[in-house]
């Protein structure tokens, strides 16, 4: 139910960002989804499988899933540690830190169109 | 870093756009004209998320019961199917508007954005939103909170906040729920508070029971402090 929401909100979010014109020339979408973002690329491949019986418009567009791994940055001696066993702590000097720099994404990074 | 490759051929030339759009663009615009609404009145809106079965209802009647002489409150309150809750709730004497999401297991900020008008914010100091009962995908939708309050009840096992992270990074309050029960359980409050502040170490932590009322004022001073604070901005 969630993937279907998230392909749902993808599909919505290109149709208010680009023209239909351009929509209809689209070849390819990419996003960039972390680890903490509860998607599971497969079952969002499924889920976006399943959009197209109901929207066969954009059938011919291909869907690719890049999953980025947890790094925080420590505020005091900015660090960058990559996150085990979410354990949000810097390894050098082991202050605990929110400042997630990757792995929280949820990103539409690129979208490819036919010339 | 793995890569999902694509099963089609390349074929032509292609124009490439970087863009860098968040998945949930759609959602956080609406949040956004939530917070702005909530401003106008100053109203505190707090999101209640847990698992199914950890206490969010009974929580939102027992605070109505304390906290209904001093502040008004309102509660909407999001289910699968049914009214039960709403009902539950209403019988304390507040209102209190069921969100059916029809087989959705979260609420999104449209759903919320859509109910508002049925509400008479400027009368209303505290609102609540009680999230569908799932500790997984209410963690990616933001409603326009003020606060996200996670419960975790003493039944679930305290092993709970390092499988979900997400949602106890992006909550500000912890309420370990059914602490009546800790005699007959093997459950540390201690050690599920140490794994969720190694998720994030700002998160407050109150331990309660809504049948006892251990710590119940704790809880209710805090919603007290918040809606003042809102209320002096």
């Amino acid at each position: 139910m969630h993937e279907t929401s998230i392909v749902n909100s993808i599909m919505r979010t290109l149709e208010m960002e680009f023209e239909q014109e351009k929509l209809n020339k689209m070849k390819a979408i990419h996003l960039k989804v972390g680890i903490l973002s509860n998607i599971e690329p497969r079952l969002l491949h499924n889920a976006y499988s399943a959009y197209h019986i109901t929207n066969p418009g954009y059938h011919r567009v291909a869907l690719h899933i890049e999953s980025t791994k947890l790094k925080i940055q420590c505020e005091v001696c900015n660090h960058i540690t990559d996150v085990k066993n979410y354990r949000f702590i810097c390894d050098n000097c082991e202050r605990p830190s929110k400042n997630v720099i990757q792995g929280e994404e949820m990103l539409i990074h690129k979208v490819e169109f036919d010339d | 870093m793995s890569i999902e490759k694509s099963t089609k051929a390349a074929r032509g030339t292609a124009q490439c756009e970087n863009t860098n759009i968040n998945l949930l663009k759609a959602n956080d615009f609406v949040a956004d004209i939530i917070k702005k609404e909530m401003a106008k009145t100053n109203t505190l809106l707090v999101n209640i998320t847990s698992s199914a079965g950890s206490g969010k209802t009974t929580l939102m009647q027992k605070t109505a019961e304390k906290l209904k002489n001093k502040l008004n409150i309102a509660v909407m309150v999001g289910d699968l199917e049914t009214e039960r809750d709403a009902e539950r709730i209403r019988e304390t004497g507040i209102q209190a508007l069921q969100i059916v999401t029809g087989g959705i297991c979260h609420l999104e900020a449209q759903m919320i954005h859509q109910v508002l008008d049925q509400f008479d914010l400027p009368n209303i100091d505290l609102l609540f939103i009680e999230n569908v009962g799932n500790l997984v995908c209410p963690a990616s939708f933001d409603l326009g909170e003020d606060y996200r309050v996670t419960l975790m009840a003493t039944t679930e096992g305290d092993d709970k906040p390092k499988k979900y992270p997400r949602m106890f990074l992006t909550s500000d309050m912890m309420l370990v729920s059914k602490s009546d029960l800790l005699p007959y359980l093997p459950f540390s409050v201690e050690a599920v508070t140490k794994d969720a502040r190694e998720v994030n170490h700002e998160l407050e932590v109150i331990q309660i029971s809504s049948l006892t009322e251990e710590g119940i004022d704790k809880w209710c001073d805090w919603l007290v402090e918040k809606v003042k604070q809102k209320q002096q901005v």
